[in-house]
């Protein structure tokens, strides 16, 4: 049994897409270019309204010993379906192979136009712009969805006891991936984080590789 | 500064309850017994879509030019993307003490060895329905978890911890509507963790007039 590469793309910076993934699938991100975060959430293919909820994972996982806010095994999606969603097969930065006193993802929220408007930059591409454009190509609005709370992979953001909000670099160098395996047809949705101004991506924008893979006998 | 209190209520305990505050009017969350948690939904009044978005808002008053508070002590609480809006203001807040973050569910219950026990899911499902609205209808399960002492972990996976609440009988916090908006309370039933200090207790509402 081997898994075969069914479809690989290159996604630019910047920019939000989304990717079906089938049941038994793996869906795969890669470093392409090092130290650049994706913002990921997944939907049900089959309805829309049960989608992915990180923050709700991020308790049920810690409740399990699997994971927490900078970490995720299991993916559940939100009340009143609760269903794993997706399982993380592989996550090498994430289990420590890249040091860190965490695990370097982040269950929270993404860069917004109000938040660059009070960083002082309006009118900067967020994260928001980018899932727009990803929910447009399956004909969704974003007053019909919910991107607030999603999985930030390999950002390396936490919160400190007081509540601050802390970011560092990415631990993520090019060539590490995070395996998604699929519990459910599902739908990828994400964006290519477009923020320059933060560690987040290393003040810099860039592509990042996606695949989905199958297994084959 | 006084103002009028125009209704005032209790919220028997594990029980949920919906109730509509107009724009400048504000109401206080009031800790009937003591150590107990309140979770809190807010929705635009007029656009049920239009709803708060608990952790976004800490990013959004951390990183606020006037350093409005964090995700341990919020002071504007904002609408989802891609309304952005200030919903409401906290204006009394001694206690200072909230999570923003999952309400208790069927699953946690179930993790927690009690399959089938009341969560704050089937609370909210109750008091939404008095507004014709269903769980299914809530993008977010994290909400304003008023009074609850619950910490994520700096380092390692980021692990939740669940403390007693430090407020007692009498302790309130107080909100400004800065918009016509829905409240949803829940007086969370979880006497599996430390949330609500193991004894599921009753909340009080008090709503008071706009001030001139």
């Amino acid at each position: 049994m081997a898994w075969e590469v069914v479809q690989d793309l290159v996604v630019p910076k910047s920019t939000g897409k989304t990717m079906r993934v089938g049941k038994g699938q793996l869906f795969r991100v890669i470093e392409h270019e090092g130290k650049q975060v994706v913002d990921l959430t997944f939907l049900n293919a089959h309805d829309y309204k049960e989608h992915f909820a990180a923050e709700y994972s991020a308790m049920l996982n810690s409740l399990q010993g699997t994971g927490g806010y900078y970490r995720l095994t299991r993916l559940y999606s939100k009340p009143p379906y609760e269903n794993v969603m997706a399982t993380v097969v592989d996550d090498k930065v994430g289990d420590g192979a890249r040091g860190g006193e965490r695990a370097g993802h982040f269950m929270m929220c993404h860069c917004s136009n109000r938040l660059l408007e009070h960083l002082g930059l309006p009118g900067t591409r967020t994260c928001s712009d980018n899932f727009a454009d990803a929910y447009r190509e399956i004909g969704l609005k974003q007053e019909d969805t919910y991107d607030e709370t999603i999985f930030n992979v390999w950002m390396n953001s936490w919160l400190g006891e007081d509540g601050a909000m802390n970011f560092a670099r990415p631990l993520a160098e090019t060539g590490d991936h995070i395996d998604f395996l699929a519990e459910m047809d599902l739908v990828a949705v994400f964006s290519v984080c477009p923020d320059e101004t933060s560690p987040c991506n290393d003040f810099k924008a860039k592509a990042l590789r996606f695949q989905v893979l199958e297994q084959k006998e | 500064m006084t103002s009028k209190v125009i209704d005032e209520f209790t919220i028997p305990r594990c029980s949920g309850k919906a109730f509509r505050v107009d724009k400048g009017q504000s109401f206080r969350i009031i800790e009937h017994e003591g150590k107990q948690v309140a979770g809190l939904i807010f929705l635009n009044a007029h656009n049920y879509k239009e709803q708060f978005m608990a952790e976004f808002s800490g990013g959004l008053n951390y990183f606020h030019p006037d350093g409005m508070g964090s995700h341990y002590r919020l002071s504007k609480l904002y609408s989802k993307v891609p309304y952005e809006n200030v919903m409401l203001t906290v204006t009394d807040n001694k206690i200072g003490d909230h999570f923003l973050g999952p309400h208790c569910t069927r699953t946690m219950m179930e993790l927690w060895n009690a399959p089938g026990h009341r969560s704050c899911s089937d609370n909210f499902t109750d008091a939404l329905q008095e507004f014709g609205l269903e769980l299914g209808d809530i993008y977010s399960p994290s909400v304003f978890n008023a009074f609850a002492n619950v910490r994520i972990d700096p380092g390692g996976d980021g692990c939740v911890r669940i403390e007693p609440p430090r407020s007692e009988k009498g302790d309130y916090i107080e909100f400004l509507a800065e918009m016509d908006v829905l409240v949803a309370v829940s007086a969370c039933p979880d006497d599996k963790s430390a949330m609500n200090d193991h004894l599921c207790k009753s909340i009080r509402i008090q709503v008071s007039e706009a001030q001139q």
